[in-house]
């Protein structure tokens, strides 16, 4: 147990605040005019105030003695690891080829989500890739580039 | 109620060739398993093959991914009466009963009671749809941009303050959803925050960033887990049963309808859906009953309540999406996209322009819930067994074929970087108690919403405040919608203290 607002959130709620405030400048920067900002201005304000209103509230939540359950450090790391996998996954398609890059993907995925084993994994992922690529693959309208298959 | 020319139409379009259908079945079984995934959420499948539609025509993607809402709502259930774990939200009200029935070793007769009453409830869900939408649409046709824009922004405000956690993150949520779908080029022709990348000219990619938000994310959140139920708990499922269970169903006609029609009308409602609807539709039936001794034991009553609501409230929540086109929930907002995804717009427009295809819609989900019926009864033994699959296999292999999705949107490196960015935020909101489908449905309105605020401001020549005095309707919703804003939070904090 903590009495921390958790580090993920405070980058989350800074990440929004950055996010609106770059689109109201930019947009602004791009016309200045009522029908280019009526969404914007009005939609970006409101995103600011809540975050002010959330961060006020969880900081009067800790300091009135609320705890929250501290985050498994461990856990919060395997999930990052595997979203960075992802991203090389998502830019990895169209630059080393989609069954390459599905086949390491799953490969290395289905370990880090817990599997042992180490023959199952690369026949799975190699048998998945088979599949994604004659039937998923098949039904997409744009050229696929592919390495191996 | 019926416009007859435009129902005949829909009766030629539907059965003139075998097309429509094709895709039917395939939707019914995929909503079916991901529905009984307990994690997997039915918008999460319809997201995942929202891609697949790219190929079919309009008619045949509404369908296919209908089935899949309407397989979902089902099977939720099952895993709700084995093993005491609803598949969704939506089907949260069914263990109280269901369980119970299970453990009684009544299992099989509580699946086919709840089979029975989840295709009635669509059926009448859907009725419902089929003869309100002609007068509807004579209502929504004298809706002008001002009225609109209300009733988008009281539909967010809805969606974003009645969801599972506290209000201020559901609005922040909605929020900043409206907020990124103001990238790229507005409805007035200025380019916006492009960041110079040639992708961001027409904003950002939805489709994908609904892939993110919904499938990625979630999925990301599972990992930490071997399989989706622990432990052994195996029932045997057997056809005997299941059939004296439907029978059963029907001997609560009362029941049945009291469930459908509360889902049907609560559907309505952007933001409250299915997964209010069967605790309302539970708690009404118990304390409607005569003897209520037997409810949170077993009482068959509460599985036909809980399941006929979640099955008819598909159809209260389209009748929001095709006559507004505001997305009640995270499933309508799949659907949504897919209108956008084949160059239509929901709302008032369709309805009057394509009403054979409205009809077509309604009355090929009629027909699925028949399918529905035949698929249920086949594959209620595989239901079961689905949630043993092993979560380190699953995810990587769903997770692949979101990025695929991503790209078969685009067909550029686009869609699965956008994929990519939306997984990342999505794993922020949900760690943090952020609905994700709000933001998805902010993401979908906000063009809608940034075109009828600038002709609300053309036709009132810069004066909307006094254009507004003469619209009755419009000053109306707008007070609906200060209600909705200011009481429904004020409610739901005093309610959470005195809990």
């Amino acid at each position: 147990m903590t009495r921390r607002i958790s580090s993920t959130h405070l980058f989350f709620l800074t990440l929004v605040v950055a996010a609106s405030l770059f689109l109201i400048w930019s947009s602004a920067g791009a016309s200045p005019t009522t029908y280019n900002l009526i969404v914007v201005v009005p939609a970006g304000v409101i995103v600011i105030l809540l975050t002010l209103w959330i961060l006020i509230g969880e900081w009067r939540a800790m300091s009135a003695g609320a705890v929250r359950k501290r985050t498994n450090l461990s856990e919060t790391f395997g999930d990052i690891l595997l979203l960075a996998l992802f991203a090389g996954l998502c830019l990895g398609l169209t630059g080393v080829g989609f069954d390459v890059a599905t086949f390491l993907f799953i490969w290395i995925g289905v370990h880090l989500c817990g599997e042992r084993r180490l023959w199952a994994p690369p026949l799975f992922a190699a048998a998945c890739t088979f599949l994604m690529v004659k039937f998923f693959g098949s039904l997409f309208p744009f050229p696929m580039p592919l390495l191996v298959l | 109620m019926i416009d007859l020319n435009a129902f005949s139409a829909a009766l030629t379009i539907l059965f003139s060739d075998f097309g429509p259908w094709i895709w039917v079945v395939p939707g019914l079984i995929i909503g079916l398993v991901f529905g009984a995934i307990p994690g997997l959420q039915i918008s999460m499948s319809m997201a995942i093959f929202l891609p697949f539609t790219f190929g079919m025509d309009f008619l045949q993607a509404m369908l296919f991914l209908t089935a899949i809402f309407t397989g979902g709502a089902y099977g939720g259930g099952v895993t709700s009466i084995l093993m005491n774990i609803p598949g969704s939200s939506a089907s949260v009200a069914t263990t109280f009963d269901g369980y119970p029935m299970a453990q009684k070793g009544l299992h099989n007769e509580a699946l086919g009671i709840g089979l029975a009453a989840s295709v009635v409830g669509c059926l009448i869900g859907y009725l419902f749809l089929l003869l309100l939408i002609q007068p509807l649409a004579t209502f929504v046709l004298r809706l002008g941009p001002m009225e609109m824009a209300v009733i988008v922004l009281w539909g967010l405000t809805l969606i974003a303050t009645l969801n599972d956690g506290s209000a201020a993150k559901g609005l922040l949520a909605g929020v900043f959803g409206l907020l990124l779908s103001q990238v790229g080029m507005s409805s007035t022709g200025v380019m916006r925050t492009t960041v110079g990348n040639p992708y961001l000219i027409d904003g950002i990619s939805v489709v994908p960033a609904m892939i993110g938000l919904f499938a990625a994310s979630e999925l990301l959140r599972l990992r930490g887990n071997s399989y989706l139920v622990e432990g052994d708990k195996s029932h045997s499922v057997r056809l005997g049963g299941i059939m004296r269970g439907i029978g059963q169903a029907f001997r609560y006609p009362v029941s049945l309808i009291r469930g459908s029609m509360i889902g049907a009308l609560i559907g309505v409602v952007p933001g409250v859906g299915v997964s209010i609807a069967n605790l309302v539709a539970y708690s009404e039936e118990k304390r409607a009953a005569k003897d209520s001794s037997g409810f949170g034991k077993g009482d068959p009553r509460g599985v036909v309540a809980a399941e006929s609501s979640n099955s008819s409230s598909e159809g209260g929540s389209m009748t929001a999406l095709l006559a507004l086109g505001i997305p009640g929930g995270a499933a309508t907002a799949v659907l949504l996209a897919a209108f956008s995804f084949h160059n239509l717009v929901g709302g008032p427009a369709f309805i009057r322009d394509e009403r054979d295809l409205v009809y077509a819609i309604i009355l090929g989900n009629i027909v699925q819930v028949a399918l529905l019926l035949i698929l249920g009864l086949l594959l209620l033994r595989v239901l079961g067994m689905v949630v043993k699959v092993p979560l380190a296999y699953l995810v990587p292999t769903v997770l692949a074929m979101c990025a695929w999705g991503g790209y078969g949107i685009t067909g550029t490196v686009a869609g699965p970087v956008t994929v990519m960015v939306f997984a990342g935020l999505g794993w922020l909101m949900r760690r943090h108690g952020y609905p994700v489908a709000c933001a998805v449905i902010g993401l979908l309105l906000g063009r809608m919403l940034e075109g009828e605020l600038v002709r609300t401001l053309q036709i009132s020549g810069g004066n909307p405040l006094g254009y507004m005095a003469e619209r009755p309707i419009a000053l109306v919703m707008l007070a609906v919608l200060i209600l909705s804003a200011v009481v429904l939070p004020v409610w739901r904090a005093r309610k959470l203290k005195k809990a």
